[in-house]
């Protein structure tokens, strides 16, 4: 019986020893991303005026977003540890940091559906969610930004002919994330071409290599990812659109919208906005990141 | 409103879709559903087992799991249609489970007698269905029924997730581009509204032609 138990215990031993020497290689448990916002920006108090939406949230103790957990890259849910990872999370948690001295966001799942009901009701204080600005949004919700540019293109299986600019998509089945601004865009650039679209980006690959469409549109930063993982796709075109991200605010709130375009004015000038970048698309996109787009310069920003 | 009216060519490409899906299906799911029905009732244990079978896989599994599985699986294994066959099918294999269990229930609310009866005058387990217990019970279950064809029409719904354009799809598409789900959804809400209305009053009008007095 002793004997037993000192066998157990050894091997308990061993066991936790081994669990405490693989703990650091666990993957995401220190991953460079957090590294990143101890350089973002803080706020000065002054900054956070008196009766203001960044007060209110300065003493809710916590930012909400509204976001995506679903996006590859921009917005995606770490399953081993639970963080949201990518581009436009690390924004929000830039964001949440500067007004509260420390990154604490609670990311609300939100969709190209419901954002607009979501900021008009308070749900949400901001949304990151590759938020293309337009015109017909901007009537509804105020935009800060554009903090990115991005822009789409069509990724074929290897080997199809004959599609070379988005003109040729006429009369082809495509496919499209539903939801995604490339459903307008094909529309617009092809009118003939039938559009399929699916919710997830996935869905969408394992449907163009079903033959389900010819072509798959959607955003190149996404596309790049997708052919890095899989050598069966191709991308065919340069970005054929221009897409500028903001960040939506509640319609009309100028003090907040101006407050937050000194934010990010603040991190591309500290190179935060530049290293978030580095650290998720530019994990896929070879190169410096790139300049960022003028703050404003979009109609409806 | 104006949303409506300038995107109503799309909305409605989206209803017909919408009303297609639910019609076809609905039929298969009838016919089906008959199928089950008689399987689950039969004397034969062996095809009781299998009705039951039937019943229990397809009630216990999500729709949405069914259309995903078979848009994206069966091509795997070599069998691919196109998307509004491939939700057609579906749909219908999926509501024929509950179809055949509200039959089953309404074969049940045949009194013994009329088996008996049928069974006296020698007809065999397939006549005495089809003239006797069937007719019957077809009555019973009118009310049921009507209501598995609400649920047909809200669940084609989920065939938008799989790449059908019907009208759910065809709202989202419109509301990507105006920004105003509240009008759109609201619209196409009351489209489905209206079909289940329809289904309501005529399943109203069908019971009482159809009553049986016992």
């Amino acid at each position: 019986m002793k004997r037993f138990v000192a066998a157990a215990a050894i091997s308990l031993l061993a066991l936790s020893a081994c669990g405490e020497s693989s703990s650091p290689a666990v993957p995401g448990a220190a991953s460079p991303q957090s590294d990143v916002l101890a350089k973002a920006p803080v706020a000065t108090a002054a900054e956070i005026l008196p009766g203001s939406t960044m007060e209110k949230i300065k003493q809710r103790g916590e930012l909400l977003v509204g976001g995506s957990l679903d996006a590859p890259l921009l917005s995606q849910q770490n399953p081993a540890t639970g963080e949201v990872e990518g581009f436009d999370a690390q924004m929000g948690k830039a964001l949440a940091k500067y007004i509260l001295g420390e990154p604490k966001v609670k990311i609300v799942n939100s969709a190209s559906e419901t954002r607009e009901a979501l900021l008009a009701n308070g749900t949400v204080d901001v949304v990151f969610q590759t938020y293309t600005i337009t015109e017909e949004r901007a009537r509804q919700v105020a935009f800060a930004g554009p903090y990115y540019t991005s822009g789409l293109t069509i990724a074929v299986k290897k080997g199809t002919t004959g599609i070379t600019k988005p003109e040729d998509l006429n009369g082809k089945k495509v496919l499209a994330g539903a939801n995604t601004p490339a459903i307008p865009a094909i529309k617009k650039l092809a009118p003939q071409a039938e559009i399929i679209t699916f919710g997830s980006d996935p869905e969408c690959i394992q449907a163009l290599k079903q033959d389900r469409g010819v072509a798959y549109v959607q955003d190149e930063t996404i596309l790049i990812a997708d052919a890095k993982k899989d050598p069966s796709i191709e991308i065919v075109t340069k970005p054929f659109t221009t897409d500028p991200y903001g960040i939506g605010l509640e319609h009309g709130d100028d003090q907040m919208k101006k407050f937050v375009n000194d934010w990010l004015k603040k991190m591309q000038d500290a190179g935060v906005w530049q290293e978030i970048w580095k650290t998720s698309i530019g994990t896929v996109v070879t190169g410096d990141a790139p300049a960022p787009p003028q703050i404003g310069s979009v109609p409806g920003s | 409103m104006e949303v409506l009216l300038e995107h109503l060519p799309e909305l409605w490409q989206g209803l017909i879709v919408t009303v297609q899906l639910t019609a076809v299906s609905f039929a298969g799911a009838a016919v089906l559903g008959v199928l089950v029905c008689a399987l689950r009732v039969s004397p034969v244990r062996v095809l009781r087992t299998l009705g039951t079978a039937y019943v229990e896989t397809l009630q216990n599994l999500p729709l949405l799991v069914l259309l995903v599985l078979a848009v994206f699986g069966l091509p795997e294994i070599g069998v691919q249609a196109n998307l509004m066959v491939t939700a057609i099918v579906v749909i219908a294999v999926y509501e024929a489970a509950y179809i055949g269990e509200a039959l089953r229930s309404g074969v049940n609310a045949v009194s013994k007698g009329q088996g008996e009866a049928a069974r006296a005058i020698g007809l065999t387990f397939g006549q005495s269905l089809r003239h006797v217990v069937l007719p019957q019970a077809l009555r019973t279950v009118v009310q049921p029924i009507g209501n598995i064809f609400i649920a047909t029409t809200m669940n084609t719904a989920l065939a938008a997730a799989v790449g059908v354009v019907d009208l759910t799809a065809a709202a989202n598409r419109v509301n990507l581009v105006e920004a105003q789900p509240i009008p759109i959804f609201v619209g196409a809400g009351v489209a489905y509204g209206l079909i289940a209305a329809a289904a309501g009053f005529v399943t109203g009008r069908l019971e009482r032609r159809l009553v049986i007095l016992r």
